[in-house]
């Protein structure tokens, strides 16, 4: 301060004097500087490790607050800790802000002074004699010149030989990758195996698969770049997609009976009423509360009353009908059908075909199989059921075995039976109490196992053997609802009882659960990291799957029977009242339409490319964008 | 005086403001975007002769007034107007990316003013030198002032760096030519110095640059600016150029150690002469071996196009549904989730991917040659030896600043 005031009195007269008070300055400015960045690195480290919107407290309170939405006090304290968070947060940034300017002041100062000091010690050096560039130093500038060039197009050589190029694989095999299965896995049964990898909405990859679909067979190895591509690679073509197409909706719940599709091009909109973009409509020859099912360019249902059960099938493309076969003749068979309730039936359990065959299942005990054309191959009657709502539990099958859930208020089975003949391949009783859910077959831990959903028990068989592999007593009550799967984890629920994930295994447990909002019949469905449920009094609600956090809830005046399907990005719902709730496959809400059937309705849909086909109470429609 | 006609020309003329930002109704102010706002046309100009003004000025006084108070002045002036005012945008090194997309693609309408902001630099290094980097260049400005005690630098790692700028270049035509991005304005290091506000991660990058600048004279300029590899070409051909001397060289060395950039031939009298016969035996040698290089280059720049074209987001996109599909059920990833919404299928977007990966490959090629041939010169120019009367300034790799000028003592 001394030697400023000097300086600007006049009485710094020498330049030693001048140099010494800017190189007095040179160090204030610097240490200016430096004490500058360590605050603004201070500062900017807080600022990006601390959310406001995250902060413990808060999340804190919003959960308490999610249990006591009427609490005022609590509302203002979250308002309040909230306003401070972001106070804190753009005060933070307003600091970073000012310290940046102060240190760009800082910085022109500093190097302003290093100039002027320079400027003043400035002296014209000693000059140098010999110089310039030697033979050496030439002949070293150019090797070196070599050394790094050759480096730079080596480096360049080896990335582009470690480089793997997916499209080029993309366009020469039509695939993308899989995601690396558990070396148990049978590649043959890679077949089946893709559910977990495959979500609706993989529409694009479904494209380039099916291109191939016809000249590819299961565990077909294909030759690669470097060497042969394993079955278990992930590149394996994923040759479940090659059966399960677009145009086969098997069995109750589609495919495996997990309710997810592979359709596309699946209209949005329609009104029953007015007949918009309704292809068809069929009445109804007899009642029964089971789901359609198609295999190409058939469609299965199933009617029953006192007087007689069918089968029917149907053109799905015109909706005429193909063929019936009625259930009759079977030995064993009850004279008079049992007493069954009227939201039940004769015919509640959905049909099930494997493209060759089909199968149907009564409330009588009944348990019939045609061809494709409605010539019977065999029937057997497995015992009227001792089932005092009625039978429903649908059939599933796969490769050559009929899967039977037959649980009843007498015994449980699980059974599985040779398609062409009926014999039983393995039977496998339990100890349950009786139950209106199916059957839904999903690979788990390298095993493809039947997931049944009984009360109080949550099974998983082998599908090969019938043995159990694992088994959860976590429900009560009369369960209605079949199970979901996703990503490893099995998901049942049921009203009056709890929604459980499970973790399968030789030591199942649940990973998570929740009693808020529970199903009575709608069988729940998960797909990219969401889970549905759809409840009888009308709440639909998506959880993250693998947490249980619930994204959102939406209430309707109708309650849900018929179960939630995902199809090409979508969640498809059909209330009682027979409007299809369309929600976009997003935990955040999305509704892209409230379509309406005209009647009433408690199954689920059916989905082919371009169509989906809905039962009412009265009619079986065809619903396609005209 | 010319200081006082810039600042007035600041309040004279103000931004206009093209397209008027909306008013509204609370008292919401909008937040100052991060990259400089679209300007008038009429400014543009003005830049564009503000610029000519500066390197005519740097020229006048390099060449003919010998004044290295004069251009400090003007390299003061370039980091306010150019730097901190324009925001360094737009300027002549990252105007080659919109000269070549031009060219690349039809589609794309070059400014006329960003045309000139790339021609006219190097039509005055064609008659004058680099007078542009000498005051006129923002970057090569604010690192020109905050040179303290430079180093020398051995010559061969001097030389060996000098290879940087023009793979920098080749990379940026590439990616450019490609509609991939203007990698030049995206990893400019002193950007974010001069609109006080970037990625922290460049700021520091140039803070670290401005830093080493006190040592290491000008590190960009030397060993990264591409626009300056263009530039170290055409001087070397310059009509008039900035002379140590004013009329003739009277050989007393004081100026060996005035140019922090080693920018200084030395004269024949202390430089050592190559062996004729040899030196001729291996330029033959050498001169063969470009087209060689040359086409090694090219063929691994070709086969370098899978990686390189990743830069290109629509190729990122395509490779990541295709090795990672389930990706597609990550909810947090913004670019896949849009993707999925938009409708198209993968089939689309691997064919959009396979069409500019293909372009990386015909511009792997041109990239790998163009290296080839600039390592084969660089080698070749190792064998040349050029004869030297006196010190004189290396037309390539002077920058005209005129710090020798005080140094020579012949009037």
């Amino acid at each position: 301060m001394r030697q400023v005031l000097r300086l600007l009195s006049g009485r710094m007269k020498t330049t030693e004097d001048k140099i010494k008070l800017v190189s007095n300055l040179i160090t204030v400015s610097g240490i200016f500087c430096i004490a500058v960045s360590l605050l603004l690195l201070i500062n900017f480290i807080h600022v990006k490790s601390s959310k406001p919107l995250e902060s413990k407290a808060l999340v804190a309170l919003v959960e308490q607050f999610r249990g006591d939405s009427q609490n005022e006090d609590l509302k203002n304290d979250i308002r309040n800790l909230d306003l401070l968070a972001r106070k804190a947060f753009f005060t933070g940034n307003w600091q970073i802000r000012t310290g940046s300017f102060l240190l760009l002041f800082g910085g022109i100062l500093f190097a302003g002074l290093l100039r002027i000091y320079h400027d003043m010690k400035a002296k014209i050096g000693a000059p140098l004699i010999t110089g310039g560039t030697t033979q050496i130093t030439r002949l070293l500038s150019q090797r070196w010149i070599l050394i790094a060039g050759g480096l730079l197009l080596g480096s360049a050589m080896v990335a582009s030989f470690l480089t793997t190029d997916y499209l080029k694989m993309y366009r020469e095999t039509g695939r993308v990758a899989q995601v690396t299965q558990a070396p148990e896995v049978r590649t043959v049964e890679v077949e089946t195996g893709d559910q977990e990898t495959k979500r609706p909405g993989d529409q694009e990859t479904r494209d380039q698969e099916t291109r191939d679909q016809e000249t590819k067979g299961p565990g077909e190895q294909r030759q690669e770049a470097g060497g042969v591509v394993s079955k278990d690679s992930i590149f394996t073509p994923p040759v479940a997609r090659l059966q399960s197409s677009s145009a086969r909706h098997p069995s109750f719940r589609g495919h495996w009976a997990q309710g997810i599709s592979e359709a596309v091009n699946l209209p949005v909109d329609w009104d029953g009423p007015s007949g918009r973009n309704i292809k068809w409509k069929v009445a109804l020859e007899k009642p029964g509360y089971n789901s359609p099912v198609i295999w190409n360019n058939r469609l299965f249902i199933a009617g029953a009353d006192a007087q007689s059960r069918i089968i029917f099938c149907y053109d799905r493309n015109t909706g005429s009908l193909l063929w019936r076969h009625e259930a009759s003749g079977i030995p064993g068979s009850p004279a008079v059908p049992p007493r069954v309730s009227s939201d039940t039936g004769l015919a509640a359990p959905s049909v099930a075909t494997d493209g060759k065959r089909v199968f149907a299942i009564f409330a009588t005990g009944d348990l019939v199989a045609t061809d494709i054309d409605g010539n019977r191959l065999w029937a057997k009657n497995l015992g009227v059921p001792n089932n005092h709502y009625g039978h429903s539990s649908s059939l599933l099958v796969w490769q050559d075995r009929l899967i039977v859930q037959f649980d009843t208020n007498s015994s449980g089975r699980l059974m599985a039976l040779n398609v062409n003949t009926g014999e039983p391949v393995w039977d496998h009783p339990r100890k349950t109490t009786v139950s209106w859910a199916s059957p839904m077959l999903a690979e788990l831990d390298g095993r493809l196992q039947i997931i049944t959903v009984t009360s109080p028990t949550v099974y998983g068989n082998d599908f090969e053997n019938g043995s159990e592999l694992w088994s959860l007593e976590c429900l009560a009550g009369e369960v209605g609802a079949s199970a979901a799967v996703f990503d490893g984890l099995v998901y049942a629920a049921n009203e009056y009882a709890r929604l459980v994930a499970i973790r399968p295994g030789p030591a199942p447990e649940i990973v998570w659960e929740s009693d808020e909002y529970l199903p009575e019949a709608a069988s729940p469905v998960a797909g990219s990291g969401l889970l549905f449920i759809a409840t009888s009094y009308g709440m639909f609600v998506c959880y993250d799957a693998k947490t249980g956090e619930k994204y959102w809830e939406e209430e309707y005046g109708q309650g849900f029977y018929g179960s939630p399907m995902i199809a090409e990005g979508k969640v498809y719902l059909m209330d009682r009242g027979g409007t299809m709730h369309i929600f976009s496959l997003n935990r955040t809400k999305s509704n892209l339409g409230n379509p309406v059937l005209g009647e009433k309705s408690v199954v689920t849909p059916a989905f082919a490319d371009g169509a989906i086909y809905l039962k009412g109470e009265k009619s079986l429609f065809c619903v396609a964008q005209n | 005086m010319v200081i006082l006609i810039w600042l007035g020309a600041f309040s004279i003329l103000p931004a206009q403001q093209r397209f008027p930002k909306p008013e509204f109704r609370t008292d919401y102010t909008q937040p100052a975007p991060t990259t400089p706002e679209s300007r008038a046309t009429a400014m543009e100009f003005l830049d564009v002769a503000v610029l000519l003004a500066v390197m005519s000025l740097t020229a006048w006084f390099a060449i003919r007034k010998r004044s290295r108070k004069g251009i400090l002045v003007l390299t003061i002036v370039s980091i306010i107007y150019f730097g901190f005012y324009k925001k360094g945008c737009i300027c002549p090194i990252g105007s080659i990316q919109n000269v070549v997309l031009a060219l690349a693609n039809p589609g794309y309408s070059l400014p006329l003013y960003v045309l000139l902001l790339f021609l006219l630099p190097l039509v005055f290094s064609l008659l004058f030198g680099r007078v542009f980097c000498g005051a006129a260049c923002p970057l090569g400005a604010i690192q020109d002032l905050l040179i303290f005690k430079p180093i020398t630098i051995a010559p061969w790692l001097r030389k060996t760096l000098g290879i940087f700028p023009y793979i920098y270049l080749g990379l940026a035509v590439l990616f450019a030519a490609t509609g991939t991005e203007f990698i030049i304005c995206r990893y400019d290091p002193f950007i974010g110095i001069y609109r006080t506000h970037g990625p922290y991660l460049m700021i520091l990058l140039g803070i670290a640059f401005l830093l080493t600048g006190l040592f290491v004279a000008r590190p960009y300029c030397r060993f990264l600016c591409p626009y300056g590899a263009l530039l170290n070409i055409t001087s070397r051909f310059s009509w008039k150029h900035l002379s140590v001397y004013p009329t003739h060289c009277i050989e007393c060395k004081l100026c060996t150690t005035a140019c922090p950039f080693e920018a200084i031939d030395f004269p024949d009298s202390v430089r050592e002469r190559p062996e004729t016969r040899k030196s001729a035996r291996r330029f033959i040698l050498f001169f063969i071996l470009i087209p060689v290089l040359m086409a090694a280059g090219g063929w691994i720049g070709s086969r370098s196009h899978v990686y390189l074209s990743r830069a290109h987001h629509t190729v990122a996109l395509a490779e990541l549904l295709i090795s990672h599909p389930e990706l597609r059920n990550d909810t947090d990833n913004l670019d896949i989730q849009t993707f999925l919404a938009s409708g198209k299928s993968l089939e689309t977007l691997a064919a959009e991917a396979q069409v500019i990966r293909d372009k990386f490959r015909t511009g792997g090629w041109i990239l790998g040659a163009f290296l080839g041939l600039v390592i084969g010169f660089m080698t070749l120019n190792q064998l040349i030896y050029r004869r030297k009367e006196d010190y004189q300034a290396n037309k390539g790799a002077c920058y005209s600043c005129a710090r020798c000028l005080d140094y020579c003592p012949v009037e």
